[in-house]
């Protein structure tokens, strides 16, 4: 990465007229392996490395990249973007929220870094995942692995005098399986993600995690019942706790999906000036509490920094039970009044910072789990997902159990198959009536943006009961 | 040889003086421009200019790959990822790389769209044709994307090939209440073809129809697909016909082939053609592409092939290679010999859809899924649309959609939204019988 070329961008695009300029640079490391059903597919070393500039002029916003690392690039790409933001004749005229500049390095250390472990090792963890599998009693058809390792430098400078250099290395798995028994299939794929180095694969115990999903997916073959449709209690584990924490607090609350910049695409909100639900309504039980931390260590979502370069810290999205804080980047916040809360995240140098999540999750209470299940006379427990989606406004949403037992006179029983929770936002998060101690964290790729930033967070939180849901 | 594909294949020289067995490299020089709206207003105009070459080699059946961004850093490269190699592990499976001279297709990339740099004006069309049909209050975003790309393509076992690939999409979807909605696409390979305001009056047309939505009932309907949600299955099938995916179960069409998948109605087909957004002569190892007939009259007939998935499939490959796994490009529908108004009019109570977002899957191999229906949704009486809906979700099955399809339009349209209807596809109206709809509760 060539700073003086992205400081001179800088400096070329300050003596244009110009409200506000930046220049962002990364360059990746990365590496990736495929495996089918134990046979590397492919492995895949490359660099990755260029930069963008954005620049706001008379109320419009030009964004250009380029990987090409020359002075005479860097000037035609902040002349187009200049010329783009022109272009926009804007009747509203976009500001930023007002920030302080920053000069600042951060890094994330890794352990056993990534460059000291051989290929032949990563790739021999990820056969002998498949063997495992294939030895463990279930009869697990075919399998889909596959290992992400960016190594990300970044340095951003701009007009307001931010500059800020940091290394993150980033490590990713996902595994997909297929379990088939009498005639019959069930699948599941799980992602496990870090900020760090290698230690990381030790951390995940993929194998056991496998294993116990294949065990799993057989017993929902040979043992699982579907369960008959009415009102009854739920109890969601970590897993499904932390994916409706994301698609029903953390998309929604993304303050430029609730300003319309994403209307066409990601979709509005439920949450809009005017309407039923804004600041300070009530949206769940007042034992919801629902955050989202990019300061986490060591979390897939982790930093110190967003990429507009302002300091990272925990949001409180639904608190007690009540809309309480919007995630913003510095355009939202300009448009809403407010300031910045370092919500701002790009895959790239050829992508413009969003409005983004980072780790996503229920804060715990002080319950056990047991406490949890004892307290139920009839219902099911949700343990993990397969299907889910939500609607673009981010209120009609469905989770369909992988996972899940029936819980009768406070004991678990048979497993349920395929059970399904298909309800709003307000009625799942009103429904909460307790929330565990412990908070466990799943690793998740968030997608939003045109074209798509496919964004590292972790989605998580304790076991919650939802008393009287309807369940199919 | 022009300069770019000289040293495209200098790269495949030096790797095979090195000792590799086969090599491939493509060199893709892509500029492409976008403007993103929202409220009516441009909210960021933007350019990127990308320059990267591929290179994905094979040493006793060893596959690595990398990314090249500067002819200056290939010595380097190229030693290190075949040191990858000789580490890595044997892939058994991997049957080689195309061999052959081949004939192709001539490139018919439109250089009007390499050279275009205000897309605002077409923007601002497509709004205004919205407001027009929707009223003055509407409120539309979107983007408007074009792409212009040379590549090189250079191959030790025979390809050297050049192409230009031109594209240029609107997409806007249209509010004329808070829950009124309508999405309009326009799509085309060349500009001369590109009408943005008909994605606009689309999006309004359907904005404006959508006006005091009431919440939809569960049940089982007779549903009318418009092209824009239709083409979010198509691009559901055609996936699931990469042979990649068959031997990893996440498709429906499993141990399918030969057996009949859909009604004689069906011809569904893989078509990389001039006219599509997706448009190529080659694929990703210097195959010709060529128009693939997944489901003949209702027959499953072809997996999509690169050469080692058509080896283990003991079949020649369909010019489908991807960059590891095949893939599909352009999915056509072949059209059937109805109108839109007489696919209605067979409904007597059912809905007419016209767009979706988040189609996930329970299990691929069996087809369970469930997908949300956005924008326009229209309880349907007697062939006449009488009541804008919202709140409602398909939950079906992939095969069973495909298996209860009643009707064809002789209309078909090109479409391509976000990654809900990826890959492109030439889309029809289609009627299913018996989609079940559920809600929240």
């Amino acid at each position: 990465m060539e700073e003086d070329i992205v400081d001179y961008a800088l400096e070329y695009a300050k003596g244009k007229e110009v409200e506000y300029a930046e220049v962002r640079a990364q360059r990746q490391v990365q590496e990736r392996l495929m495996l089918r059903s134990g046979i590397l597919e492919a492995y895949v070393s490359a660099v990755d490395s260029g930069f963008c500039v954005r620049i706001i002029a008379d109320g419009g916003i030009g964004f250009t990249s380029t990987n090409k690392w020359t002075r005479e690039e860097a000037k035609e790409i902040v002349n187009l973007a200049f010329r783009y933001a022109k272009l926009a004749n804007r009747k509203e005229k976009i500001v930023f929220a007002k920030e302080r500049g920053v000069e600042t390095k951060w890094t994330v250390d890794q352990k056993e870094k990534m460059e000291d472990v051989s290929p032949e090792e990563k790739i021999s963890e990820f056969v002998d995942i498949d063997k495992s599998l294939s030895s463990c009693g279930v009869n697990v058809v075919a399998t889909m692995s596959s290992c992400t390792i960016d190594l990300i430098s970044k340095y951003y400078v701009n007009s307001e005098g931010s500059r800020i250099s940091s290394f993150i290395p980033k490590i990713g798995a996902y595994v997909f399986i297929t379990v088939a028994e009498n005639g019959k299939t069930e699948q599941a794929s799980e992602q496990f993600g870090y900020s760090g180095g290698w230690e990381a694969f030790h951390k995940w115990k993929i194998t056991e995690k496998m294993i116990h999903d294949a065990k799993v997916l057989k017993d929902v073959i040979t043992k699982g019942k579907a369960i008959k449709p009415g009102i009854m209690d739920l109890i969601c584990g970590p897993e499904v706790t932390g994916i409706a924490s994301h698609e029903s607090c953390g998309h929604p609350m993304e303050a430029d999906r609730i300003t319309g910049r994403e209307m066409s695409q990601a979709g509005r909100s439920f949450i809009f000036k005017g309407g039923p639900y804004w600041i300070g309504t009530r949206i769940g039980s007042d034992i919801v509490t629902i955050v989202d931390d990019p300061t986490i260590e060591h979390s897939y979502g982790y930093y110190a920094y967003d990429d507009e370069g302002v300091k990272a810290r925990r949001r409180y999205l639904y608190k007690k039970g009540i809309i309480n804080e919007f995630l913003h980047n510095r355009e939202t916040a300009a448009k809403l009044g407010t300031t910045s809360n370092a919500s701002s995240r790009s895959v790239n140098y050829d992508r413009e910072a969003i409005v983004r999540m980072a780790n996503t999750f229920v804060l715990p209470g002080d319950a056990t789990e047991e406490e949890l299940i004892e307290d139920v006379r009839y219902g099911v427990y949700m343990k993990s997902f397969t299907e889910w989606n939500i609607d673009d406004k981010r209120f009609n949403q469905r989770y369909v159990g992988r996972e899940a037992y029936l819980i009768e006179n406070g004991a678990l029983k048979h497993p349920v198959a395929r059970p399904v929770i298909e309800t709003t936002t307000p009625k799942f998060w009103t429904a909460v009536d307790a929330v565990s101690k412990n908070v466990e964290f799943d690793a998740a790729t968030c997608g939003k943006g045109d074209p798509a930033q496919g964004i590292p967070v972790y989605t998580g939180g304790p076991c919650i009961r939802l008393r009287e849901v309807y369940i199919k | 040889m022009n300069d770019i594909l000289s040293k495209t294949d200098e790269i495949v020289k030096k790797a095979k003086a090195l000792g590799v067995d086969e090599v491939i490299a493509k060199t893709t020089f892509g500029r492409y421009r976008q403007v993103r709206f929202s409220d009516n207003q441009v909210d960021i105009t933007v350019a990127w200019n990308d320059y990267v070459t591929d290179v994905a080699l094979a040493w006793k059946k060893r596959v690595v790959a990398t990314q090249i961004w500067n002819f200056k850093d290939v010595d380097a490269n190229l030693k290190k990822l075949l040191d990858l190699a000789k580490v890595s592990k044997e892939n058994p499976m991997f049957g080689g790389f195309a061999k052959g001279n081949f004939r192709y297709a001539k490139s018919k990339a439109d250089k009007k769209l390499r050279d275009l740099e205000n897309l605002t004006d077409y923007a601002v069309e497509a709004i205004n044709a919205a407001e027009k049909e929707a009223g003055s209050k509407t409120e539309s975003g979107g983007i408007l994307f074009t792409k212009f790309e040379d590549v090189y393509l250079v191959s030790s076992e025979g390809p050297v090939v050049v192409d230009s690939r031109s594209a240029i999409e609107l997409s806007i979807r249209a509010f004329s209440q808070r829950e009124a909605s309508g999405h309009g696409v326009e799509c085309s390979s060349t500009l001369k073809d590109f009408g943005p305001a008909r994605a606009g009056k689309k999006a309004g047309e359907i904005a404006r129809l959508a006006k005091n939505p009431r919440a939809g009932d569960e049940g089982v309907y007779d549903v009318v697909f418009d092209p824009l949600i239709f083409g979010s299955l198509l691009a559901v099938w055609a996936s699931m016909a990469s042979a990649f995916r068959v031997m990893v179960q996440l498709s429906v069409f499993v141990d399918r082939l030969g057996k009949e998948v859909a009604p004689e109605i069906v011809t569904l087909k893989d078509n990389p053609s001039a006219y599509s957004l997706a448009n190529r002569v080659f694929d990703d190892e210097g195959v010709p592409a060529r128009e693939n007939v997944i489901i003949d009259h209702g027959v499953l007939k072809t997996y999509l092939h690169n050469t080692s998935t058509a080896k283990i499939f003991k079949t020649e490959t369909t010019g489908n290679a991807g960059l590891v796994v095949p893939t599909p490009w352009n999915v056509e529908m072949n059209p059937g010999d109805m109108t839109k108004d007489e696919l209605l009019k067979e409904v007597k109570q059912g809905l007419y859809l016209t767009n979706t977002w988040y189609t996930r899957f329970q299990n691929y191999a069996k087809g369970d899924f469930s997908t949300i229906p956005r924008d326009g949704i229209f309880l349907v009486e007697n062939g006449e649309i009488k009541q804008s809906l919202k709140d409602i979700r398909i939950s079906d099955n992939a095969l069973s959609l495909l298996i209860n399809i009643a009707g064809v339009s002789k209309e078909r349209q090109h479409v391509h939204w976000w990654g809900e209807a990826e890959p492109p596809s030439l889309s029809p109206y289609v009627l299913i019988r018996n989609v079940h709809i559920t809600k929240s509760r």
